[in-house]
């Protein structure tokens, strides 16, 4: 079953990607990769010292001015996905297909759902006169998570030019099938 | 000058063969991990403090951010190492190829911008967020980073020669 929505995914994008040419002209891969890093940068930047302020670092900045950084930290996350929607609408089965890939978004989920408990369950408690020096232990361990869960997720993207799936030309007919990960087959 | 004789002795020492042909993650794919890790924290907070001086998020007292540099000196210990083991990988890839020196003296200049910035601001005497002349420097950091990354990364694409060996 996932198999053959991997499979018409696959198909489907190359069928009707609409990036594809442009991502293949000579510098457009390159510099889609440079702006995703610094998509990472500012997202590590901004998230980053957020979730470090709440463990405990520069405690004498109040938690609701270091949170106007995050609107940056959001501004490199919209970055990141908009190029790394180029790259998977131009090599489609180099990630659909790609264990190392699957646990990035896996750990994008986690660390979106994340962000969402820390707005739902400590936002308001934070941004309190009293409590806005220090976070109660409720926000701290989501910082952790948030923290832990972006490393994994820069780790798995650099992982995946290693787990690349086998020979996928796209002159070969059965190459959809061909390129189906190895450990499944 | 010729410098293939020590490409080639550097290529074939231990150490070199195992970052690149060792099967093992913690090998080339780990050190790669740690380098996209380090430039993160070093980058990202350098951007952070940047984006502090030019107005963003002005509630942060200025000096108290030099709680975060530890971590910048950390991350940047990080990626010198990794980035020397990574080049111990593959030396004739990056030492034949301009972008790479581009590279360093990119990176040379953010980190010294950076330490002029943290003297400026990080003692307490100066606010420093409204002074024109700091936020230049600010901007001629965040373009010495921007840069830095994609010398970095274009470092795949623009090599001339892969090894000396062969």
């Amino acid at each position: 079953m996932l198999r053959d929505l991997q499979i018409w995914l696959v198909k489907s994008i190359v069928a009707h990607s609409p990036v594809a040419d442009l991502m293949h002209t000579a510098w457009a891969w390159p510099i889609a990769e440079s702006v995703h890093f610094l998509g990472l940068c500012m997202l590590i930047g901004c998230i980053g010292t957020f979730d470090l302020r709440l463990l405990g670092v520069a405690k004498r900045v109040p938690i609701a001015a270091m949170h106007r950084l995050i609107p940056f930290g959001i501004l490199g996350f919209v970055i990141n996905v908009s190029s790394g929607v180029l790259f998977v609408l131009t090599e489609p089965d180099q990630y659909i297909y790609n264990s190392s890939f699957h646990i990035k978004l896996l750990f994008l989920a986690i660390a979106g759902l994340n962000a969402g408990m820390f707005y739902l369950s400590s936002y308001r408690q934070v941004f309190t006169a009293q409590a806005s020096l220090n976070a109660p232990l409720r926000a701290k361990v989501i910082a952790a998570i948030s923290l832990s869960a972006w490393v994994t997720v820069i780790v798995a993207g650099r992982l995946i030019t290693f787990y690349r799936p086998g020979p996928c030309s796209p002159q070969d007919t059965t190459w959809v099938l061909q390129c189906f990960p190895k450990n499944q087959r | 000058m010729n410098i293939d004789p020590f490409l080639i002795w550097l290529e074939s020492t231990a150490l070199s063969q195992w970052v690149v042909g060792s099967p093992s993650l913690l090998a080339f794919p780990g050190i790669l991990s740690l380098h996209a890790i380090g430039m993160g924290f070093a980058v990202g907070i350098c951007l952070a403090l940047d984006l502090r001086i030019l107005g963003v998020a002005p509630g942060v007292q200025i000096a108290e951010m030099r709680r975060f540099v530890p971590i910048v000196w950390v991350a940047f210990w990080i990626n010198a190492i990794s980035g020397v083991l990574l080049l111990i990988g593959y030396p004739t890839k990056a030492l034949t190829n301009p972008v790479f020196y581009l590279k360093l003296v990119l990176i040379g200049v953010g980190l010294w911008l950076f330490r002029r910035i943290g003297r400026r601001v990080f003692d307490g005497t100066d606010d420093g967020a409204e002074s024109p002349q700091l936020q230049k420097l600010a901007i001629v950091s965040m373009v010495c980073w921007i840069g830095a990354i994609t010398a970095g990364r274009f470092l795949a694409y623009t090599y001339s020669r892969l090894t000396a060996l062969d």
